[in-house]
């Protein structure tokens, strides 16, 4: 009679009980090697991140967009690339940026740099193409705030230059000179744009979400809250590849592809052995 | 608040931004109060020398210093505050994410066993949408990333839906109790 912690003897033992760090180096070597020599794997668009690459591509040229930078550092491989294929398509149709942030922790820094690095691709300056509001507590203050003054509530950007001072500010008193919102978010802020801003404003607005968060707004798409939805890095790898201009997400597809179907192989491999341990002692 | 809400009109605007600003400035105050809580927490901690009470010294020396080089130097680029976060804070909360993989994948291949019917329609369907998500899906059966699409348009939306709409009107139930001063737990009262 086998004893707990006796070797496996069996295949059928074996694939049951394989130990994690082979698992965790068969998921790290699945995650660097197409990094490394990628695949190019086609990406199939889905409807909700073309109507929301569309939703953007129809806005004439020098419309005022506002970005809200609403993610925490820990999911910026999934959203930083987002905010990134939203600023390019943005800048590249010559809209003004107003980015801000609803998350205290990290927000408006990533807003900062991003803001700088992809407005300088395109020679856009500070204050005038593109400004960042930073973060100020309390969501539903901010957005609902925002509808009647903005600089009630950003007295001041993110750098304390008084919000009367900058020339694209001047233009935008509330979100009636708002064309769009280009959410990008990991949290329930989307929510609340969706519940407060698009209810009460009627602001046209898309999400790029992380792809756990992508199942709950795809309600939000369906009932046209929300004009489009990029769902994680794969929505995302949708979205540059719309503008045909692969980048991050892109790349990283390759990982994923590679990751999901490592799992899908493990599950059915644990599943059989399961299975097949299950008809031996019945039989037996 | 709720009149401004689905009214229009100037005083009402002014008077409804009034008293979001009045919110930002209690959320601010609520910030303060969990970092005081978060220090005298801690500090009794470190005091007794209870459990792990080391953690607690790196993480009161974490708060004090961020917080000290935000309030004193500020926190645009160029500042330390900004170098500490772009190199410290940023990495380490990225690697705790990506350290999910690797617990997931593990996970999902000790626990995700079709013992029940329930059980395999939620493999079969995890499978699905797993594959049907990533380019690769199409390679193995050339109708996954459609049916992918399909679960998750169709029976995930219908299902987040009801939960949307369950948890609105238990938040707005809630929020009248409250109102109604029927719900006093918060103040440690029952």
């Amino acid at each position: 009679m086998k004893m707990p912690g006796d070797k496996p003897t069996s295949f059928v033992e074996r694939i049951q009980t394989i130990d994690r760090r082979i698992l965790y180096a068969l998921i790290f070597i699945s995650v660097i090697v197409p990094l490394f020599l990628p695949l190019k794997l086609p990406v199939p668009v889905t409807p909700e991140t073309r109507d929301f690459f569309n939703a953007v591509e129809a806005l004439p040229d020098s419309s005022i967009v506002m970005l809200p930078f609403d993610f925490w550092p820990s999911t910026m491989a999934e959203t930083e690339p987002m905010a990134v294929v939203g600023l390019r398509h943005l800048f590249g149709k010559h809209c003004y940026v107003v980015g801000l942030s609803n998350v205290g922790m990290g927000g408006p820094t990533i807003a900062d740099r991003l803001l700088d690095s992809i407005g300088g691709e395109f020679g856009r300056i500070y204050g005038i193409d593109y400004v960042n509001l930073g973060y100020k507590p309390d969501y539903r203050a901010v957005m609902l705030g925002m509808g009647t003054r903005i600089s009630d509530i950003f007295p001041t950007d993110y750098r304390d230059t008084p919000i009367e001072d900058i020339p694209l500010m001047r233009r935008v008193p509330n979100y009636d000179s708002v064309a769009f919102i280009f959410i990008v978010a990991d949290n329930v802020a989307v929510d609340y744009w969706v519940g407060l801003v698009n209810a009460r404003f009627g602001k046209p607005m898309g999400a790029g979400v992380t792809a756990v968060m992508a199942p709950k707004n795809l309600s939000f798409v369906q009932a046209g809250q929300l004009i489009g939805l990029m769902g994680g890095m794969k929505g995302c790898a949708e979205y540059e590849n719309l503008l045909e201009r692969p980048a991050r997400a892109t790349r990283g597809m390759d990982s994923q592809s590679m990751i999901h179907l490592f799992i899908v192989v493990f599950i059915i491999m644990g599943n059989v052995g399961y299975y097949a341990g299950k008809r031996r002692a019945a039989r037996s | 608040m709720i009149v401004a809400f689905f009214g229009t009109g100037d005083m009402l605007a002014d008077f409804s931004n009034e008293a979001l600003r009045y919110m930002s400035i209690v959320a601010g105050f609520a910030l303060l109060l969990g970092v005081i809580s978060i220090t005298r927490v801690s500090a009794g901690v470190v005091r007794k020398r209870e459990k792990d009470w080391p953690h607690k010294i790196v993480l009161l020396l974490c708060l004090f210093t961020m917080a000290g080089f935000g309030i004193f130097q500020g926190i645009t680029s160029g500042t330390v505050f900004e170098w500490l976060f772009e190199n410290i804070q940023k990495p380490m909360m990225a690697t705790m994410f990506s350290v999910l993989a690797f617990f997931i994948a593990s996970a999902a291949y000790r626990a995700f066993r079709a013992r029940t019917v329930e059980a395999t329609i939620l493999l079969i369907t995890a499978v699905v949408v797993m594959l049907g998500r990533v380019p690769m899906g199409q390679y193995v059966y050339e109708h996954f990333p459609a049916v992918a699409n399909w679960i998750m348009m169709f029976p995930s939306v219908a299902v987040q839906r009801g939960i949307i709409i369950g948890a609105a009107l238990g938040a707005a139930s809630m929020s009248l109790r409250i109102i109604l001063g029927i719900e006093r737990t918060y103040m440690g009262r029952g």
